[in-house]
C-alpha cells in the first residue's frame, strides 16, 4: 500500500520508498556489507525516551553494526561529549555529494552499499535522498526518522512517537540477536 | 516608453587596404559617445557564450550538485516524462539537465523581475525628471554603478543611460529564456552557465533600479548615518487611518507620501499612517523616516487580519496572492498599481478620483487597479480618511475566548503540520489551545512564515494563522524596533579605508545577510548570526527581509543591533544597504575593492574582476530564508562574481548547489600569476553555494568561506582564529581540515598555537612549499609565462 509523504506536497514521482518496519529494517541493515550512518542536528533534540536522544541511538546502532557515523552540522560536539568519535565530520550536503561517487567511501576502500539517514531536517533530508535516488544508483538509502521519506529506498511510514521508538528498538534487538 | 537605445555595432579590429581601425563602436539612433574613462575591457555586453569559459572554470571546481524536487518533467505535451534515476524524457532530456534547466528558469524569472522593475522605474522617472537627470550618488561615490561599468562597459551618467543599459539586460534574458525551450540546450553545465549569466544580468538590473530611485527620490547616498526608522508589527499608530503599501516598487508609495504632504495632510504619521511591508517599506523609509516598516513578507496576512490597514496598495513582487480575499475579510479595499498584478480588478485609471473613492468606500468593489500612480495616491489617501471611521479597524483576529472556542473544533488530523513549509508543530499548539493554554501558539508566532497553507489544509476550516496572531496579540503590540534606513552604495572612501584590510585578510571578512523570510526557525536566527559576526568585527551587510529580521531582536543588554553598531562599511559595522535591488551595492562593493583598492580596470572586465574577488575578497552571503526566484538569481549572480553563498535548509529546494571537494587538489590548483606555476592553494573558498542545516553550521562555514588564497600571514591567522573559535564553540574541537588552511607556522593563531601544532604534527603536516602566491584562474594574467 502506498504511503503519503509526511509533507503532503512532497510527491517526487513514480519511484517512492518501500515502507519499512523495525524488523525489516534490522534485517536489511544486517544484510548490508558496508553500511554508513549519517546523523543530523535534529538528533540532538529528538528524544526517544526520557533520557535518550536519537543521537544516542545512532551510537548504539553504530556499535552493533560497526557502521561508521558521519556527523553533520553541529552534532560532533554531542558525540564527543558522549565519548564517541564519528568517523567523519561533514555537512549533510557534503557527505551526500561524495556518496554520489561509486568509488568513494569513508575508509577509502570499496563503496558503501547502504546509507542510513537520521536526524536531518525533513525538507533537507528529502532533497538529499532525492540526490542519491537519482544520481547514486549503486547504493540504497534508508531513513530511520519518524516520517515517511518517499525519496529513500526504504523509510518508516509516518508513525506516532511510541510506535517509532518500538520500531527503532526492534532494529537493535534484531542486530543484538545476530551478535549473540 | 523611454529611450530604447541605439542599434549598436562594435569591433575590436577592422582592416582593409586603406583603413585600419581598432576598438570602434558605432551607434545608430542614439548619440552614444562614451568618454574614455577607462580603456574598453575584453567583454562589453557579454553574450551567453562570452563568459562561458569563466563559468566552466568555476563549475569544474564547484560542481553542480543536484537534488531534484520533482523527478518528472511536465513542460510539454510529450509529458509528463519520468526522468527518475537516469531515464530520458521524450525530448531526450535527462534529470540532471532538467535540474539545470529548472535552475535557469528560476534565475530567468528572478532576473526578469528585477529587469522589469528597473524598466518600470526608469521609464516613470524619465517621464518625470527627464532622460538627462544625472546619476549623482554623492560626493564620495565616484565609481558609481560598478556592476554596470563592469558588465555593460558604460559609465552611466543620466537616467537615459540606464534605459540604454537595460536594453542589453532585456535582450540577453530573452536569449537565455529561448534556450530553455524544448529541444534547445542539452547540457546541464551549459544551463548552469546560462543561470550564471542571468544572475550577473540580475545584478545589473538591480543596480539600475536602485541607482534610479536613489538619484531621483534623494534616498541616502551611502550615508553610514542614515536615520534609524521604526519597524515592527506594533509600530503603527492604529488610532489614525492606515495605508499599507506592499511590494517592491516604491514609486506609488512615494507618490502617496508626496500627496499627503502637498495636500495638507502632513508627513506620514501626522494624519495618516503610511506603513509598508517587504522592500517597498525599506524604500519608503529611505524617503521619509516617519514611514513605518511593518516587517518582512511573512507579516502580510497577520497585519492585514489585525484590521490595522484601512487601505492596501499593492505594487509588485512577493505579495500574497490571496491579498484581495484577505483584505475583503477586514473590509479594507485594495489598490493595485502594477500591471504585473492586476488581481482581476477593474482598471479605473481614467475615472475621476471622487468616483473611484466612492466605489471603494461604498464597498461596491473589493478593490481597483489604477496604473496612474499619482491618481492612485490621491485615491488611497482620500479613501483611507473616509473609510477608517466606517471600518473601525475591523479585524478577524479572535480574542482569547473566541480563540479557545475555535480551537476546540480541531480533530487533531495533523494536516496543518503536514502542510506547513517548515513542519511546525501546529497541531500540538492548537490542541493545547483547546485546553486554554495558548503558550505554544505564541511560540509559533515567532517562527511562523505567515503563509496560511495550514488553513487551506484544515478540514474544519480553522483560521490557524489568526489563532496564532490572536494568541500573541499582546506581544505583537509591543513589537517595536529600529532599523537603519537603507543607505545605498558603499562609498569610495570607505573602500579605500578597508580595501587593504579585506584583501590582506586583516578584516576577517564581509558577511552579507540577504534574501527572504523562509526561515527554518524564525528571523531571530539571522540576528543571532549577525551579532556573532559583528562581535568578531567582520563587516556585516544586510538587505531586504534579512535586514529587517536583524532589527527585530534585542541583545542580552536589550539593545537593537542597528543602535549598537555603526552603519559604516568598516570592521564591526552593520550596513543596511536597502531593499532587494540594493543587493547590487554588496556585489558592487566587492567589485569596487578590485577597482579602487587594487586598481584593476573595471570597464567590461568581468573575468579579471571576478577572478580577483574569488581569490582575494573574503566575502560570503547568507541567505538564510531564501525563498523566491529572485533570491536564486541574486545568489547565482554573486557566485559568478566569485562570492560564495550559504542558504538555509529550505534552500535545498532550489535543487542545486555548487560544491567543491576539499580533497580534490587539482580543483584548488591555480596559476601563480608571477611565474605561471600551477600551485595548490587549499580549498579557499571551498564552496560557491552551500545549504546548512543549522545556524551553527552556517556560522562555521561562513567563517571558513571567507578564507582566500591571497590572505597574508596575519590575515590568514585572523581568519583561521575565527574559524577555529566558532568550530570549537559549536563543534567542540579543532576542525579536521586545518592543514588545508595553515600554510606555514606563522598562519597559526597564537591562542591555539600548541594545540594546533600538536594536531598538525599528528597528521604529518609540513609547511607548504609555496605558501605565498599571486593566485589566478586566468592564464592570460600570468605576467611571466613559464
Amino acid at each position: 500500500m502506498s504511503v503519503l509523504p509526511w509533507q503532503f506536497g512532497n510527491v517526487p514521482g513514480p519511484k517512492t520508498a518501500l515502507k519499512l518496519n523495525g524488523e525489516v529494517a534490522g534485517r536489511l541493515i544486517k544484510a548490508s556489507k558496508k553500511p554508513l550512518i549519517v546523523v543530523g542536528a535534529e538528533a540532538l533534540k529528538t528524544k526517544i525516551s526520557e533520557d535518550k536522544y536519537l543521537l544516542d541511538y545512532s551510537i548504539e546502532l553504530s556499535k552493533l553494526t560497526n557502521a561508521p557515523i558521519v556527523a553533520t552540522s553541529n552534532t560532533l560536539k554531542a558525540f564527543l561529549e558522549r565519548g564517541y568519535t564519528p568517523a567523519l565530520v561533514l555537512g549533510s550536503v557534503e557527505i551526500t555529494d561524495r556518496l554520489r561517487d561509486s568509488r568513494w567511501s569513508v575508509d577509502g576502500s570499496e563503496a558503501h552499499d547502504l546509507v542510513i539517514f537520521m536526524g536531518i531536517t525533513y525538507q533537507l533530508q528529502s532533497q538529499l535522498l532525492s540526490a542519491l535516488k537519482n544520481f547514486a544508483l549503486h547504493l540504497k538509502t534508508m531513513s530511520l526518522d519518524r516520517y515517511y521519506h518517499p525519496n529513500a529506498s526504504w523509510s518508516f511510514p509516518n508513525l506516532p512517537h511510541n510506535k517509532w521508538v518500538e520500531n527503532l528498538n526492534m532494529i537493535l534487538e534484531i542486530l543484538k540477536k545476530e551478535k549473540e | 516608453m523611454g529611450e530604447k537605445g541605439p542599434l549598436k555595432f562594435s569591433f575590436k579590429k577592422l582592416k582593409s587596404t586603406d583603413v585600419s581601425l581598432e576598438d570602434v563602436e558605432i551607434a545608430i539612433g542614439r548619440l552614444a559617445i562614451e568618454e574614455e574613462w577607462e580603456p574598453m575591457g575584453p567583454t562589453p555586453m557579454p553574450k551567453i557564450e562570452t563568459l562561458r569559459e569563466w563559468d566552466m572554470k568555476l563549475l569544474r571546481r564547484y560542481k553542480p550538485f543536484y537534488m531534484p524536487f520533482c523527478d518528472l518533467c511536465c513542460l510539454c505535451t510529450y509529458g509528463k516524462c519520468d526522468l527518475t534515476a537516469g531515464k530520458r524524457g521524450s525530448c531526450g532530456l535527462t534529470l540532471d539537465t532538467q535540474q539545470g534547466r529548472i535552475v535557469t528558469i528560476a534565475c530567468a524569472i528572478g532576473a526578469s523581475t528585477h529587469a522589469s522593475h528597473a524598466r518600470e522605474l526608469v521609464e516613470q522617472l524619465i517621464e518625470r525628471y527627464g532622460e538627462d537627470w544625472p546619476i549623482d550618488l554623492g560626493s564620495e561615490v565616484h565609481v558609481e554603478m560598478p556592476i554596470t561599468r563592469l558588465v555593460v562597459g558604460i559609465k552611466p551618467k543620466t537616467l537615459g543611460d540606464l534605459a540604454y543599459a537595460l536594453n542589453y539586460v532585456e535582450e540577453q534574458i530573452v536569449q537565455v529564456v529561448a534556450s530553455i525551450h524544448t529541444g534547445q540546450e542539452s547540457s546541464y553545465m551549459d544551463f548552469e552557465s546560462k543561470a550564471l549569466h542571468l544572475g550577473m544580468l540580475d545584478h545589473v538590473a538591480m543596480e539600475i533600479a536602485d541607482a534610479a530611485q536613489i538619484v531621483t527620490f534623494n534616498f541616502p547616498k551611502g550615508d553610514p548615518e542614515a536615520p534609524l526608522v521604526e519597524i515592527g508589527l506594533g509600530c503603527v499608530d492604529i488610532s489614525k487611518p492606515v495605508i499599507l503599501c506592499i511590494g517592491h516598487n516604491v514609486t506609488s508609495s512615494i507618490d502617496l507620501i508626496d500627496f499627503l504632504e502637498k495636500s495638507g495632510l502632513g508627513a506620514p504619521g501626522e494624519m495618516i499612517e503610511v506603513a509598508g511591508l517587504c522592500c517597498t517599506a525599506h524604500d519608503m523609509a529611505r524617503y521619509r523616516k516617519s514611514a513605518k516598516i511593518v516587517g518582512p513578507i511573512s507579516y502580510q496576512l497577520k497585519f492585514i487580519r489585525s484590521g490595522a490597514a484601512d487601505v492596501i496598495i499593492t505594487d509588485e513582487q512577493c505579495i500574497h496572492t490571496s491579498i484581495l480575499y484577505e483584505a475583503k475579510k477586514v473590509k479594507a479595499p485594495v489598490i493595485s498599481v502594477s500591471n504585473k498584478a492586476l488581481r482581476g480588478l477593474e482598471e479605473v485609471s481614467d475615472k475621476p478620483i471622487d468616483e473611484i473613492v466612492n466605489m471603494l468606500v461604498s464597498g461596491k468593489v473589493p478593490g481597483v487597479a489604477i496604473l496612474d500612480l499619482e491618481k492612485a495616491a490621491a485615491v488611497a489617501a482620500l479613501t483611507a480618511l473616509r473609510i477608517a471611521p466606517l471600518r473601525k479597524k475591523f479585524k478577524v483576529i479572535p480574542d482569547k475566548k473566541e480563540l479557545i472556542e475555535i480551537a476546540s473544533k480541531c480533530v487533531k488530523c495533523g494536516n496543518c503540520r503536514r502542510n506547513c513549509p517548515i513542519d511546525l508543530p501546529i497541531d500540538e499548539a492548537v490542541s493545547l489551545a483547546k485546553k486554554g493554554d495558548l503558550s505554544k501558539l505564541v511560540e509559533l508566532h515567532y517562527v511562523c512564515l505567515g503563509c496560511s497553507r495550514c488553513e487551506s489544509a484544515c478540514p474544519r476550516g480553522i483560521p490557524i494563522l489568526s489563532l496564532i496572531t490572536g494568541a500573541a496579540e499582546h506581544k505583537i503590540k509591543t513589537e517595536k524596533y529600529l532599523v537603519r534606513a537603507g543607505r545605498g552604495p558603499i562609498k569610495d572612501t570607505e573602500i579605500r579605508e578597508v580595501g587593504s584590510s579585506i584583501v590582506l585578510g586583516e578584516i576577517p571578512g564581509i558577511i552579507a545577510f540577504v534574501g527572504c523570510a523562509n526561515y527554518p526557525n524564525g528571523g531571530k536566527e539571522v540576528a543571532i548570526m549577525a551579532e556573532e559576526f559583528l562581535r568578531r568585527r567582520y563587516i556585516v551587510v544586510a538587505s531586504g527581509c534579512a535586514a529587517m529580521s536583524i532589527a527585530e531582536y534585542r541583545t542580552e543588554d536589550g539593545t537593537i543591533l542597528y543602535e549598537e553598531y555603526s552603519g559604516a562599511f568598516e570592521a564591526g559595522g552593520l550596513v543596511n544597504v536597502g531593499s532587494c535591488v540594493a543587493n547590487a551595492h554588496i556585489s558592487g562593493a566587492a567589485v569596487k575593492i578590485a577597482n579602487i583598492f587594487a586598481r584593476r580596470n573595471l570597464r567590461a572586465n568581468f573575468e579579471e574582476i571576478a577572478d580577483y574577488v574569488l581569490n582575494r575578497v573574503g566575502a560570503c552571503g547568507i541567505a538564510w530564508g531564501a525563498m523566491s526566484q529572485k533570491a536564486a538569481s541574486i545568489a547565482t549572480g554573486f557566485n559568478r562574481l566569485g562570492v560564495p553563498v550559504i542558504v538555509g535548509p529550505q534552500g535545498a529546494k532550489y535543487r542545486r548547489l555548487y560544491l567543491g571537494r576539499k580533497e580534490d587538489r587539482e580543483a584548488f590548483t591555480v596559476y601563480d600569476a608571477r611565474t605561471g606555476e600551477r600551485v595548490w592553494v587549499g580549498p579557499a573558498p571551498e564552496h560557491l553555494i552551500y545549504a546548512a542545516e543549522t545556524k551553527e553550521e552556517a556560522m562555521v562555514m561562513a567563517a571558513k568561506l571567507c578564507i582566500r588564497p591571497n590572505d597574508t600571514t596575519k590575515g590568514r591567522m585572523i581568519k583561521v582564529t575565527h574559524y577555529v573559535e566558532l568550530y570549537k564553540k559549536f563543534y567542540g574541537t579543532l576542525p579536521d581540515d586545518l592543514h588545508m588552511f595553515i600554510r606555514t607556522e606563522a598562519d597559526i593563531p597564537i591562542t591555539y598555537k600548541f594545540e594546533i601544532l600538536d594536531y598538525l604534527k599528528k597528521i604529518g603536516w609540513k609547511p607548504w612549499e609555496k605558501p605565498v602566491v599571486d593566485p589566478t584562474l586566468l592564464k592570460r594574467l600570468i605576467r611571466k609565462p613559464k
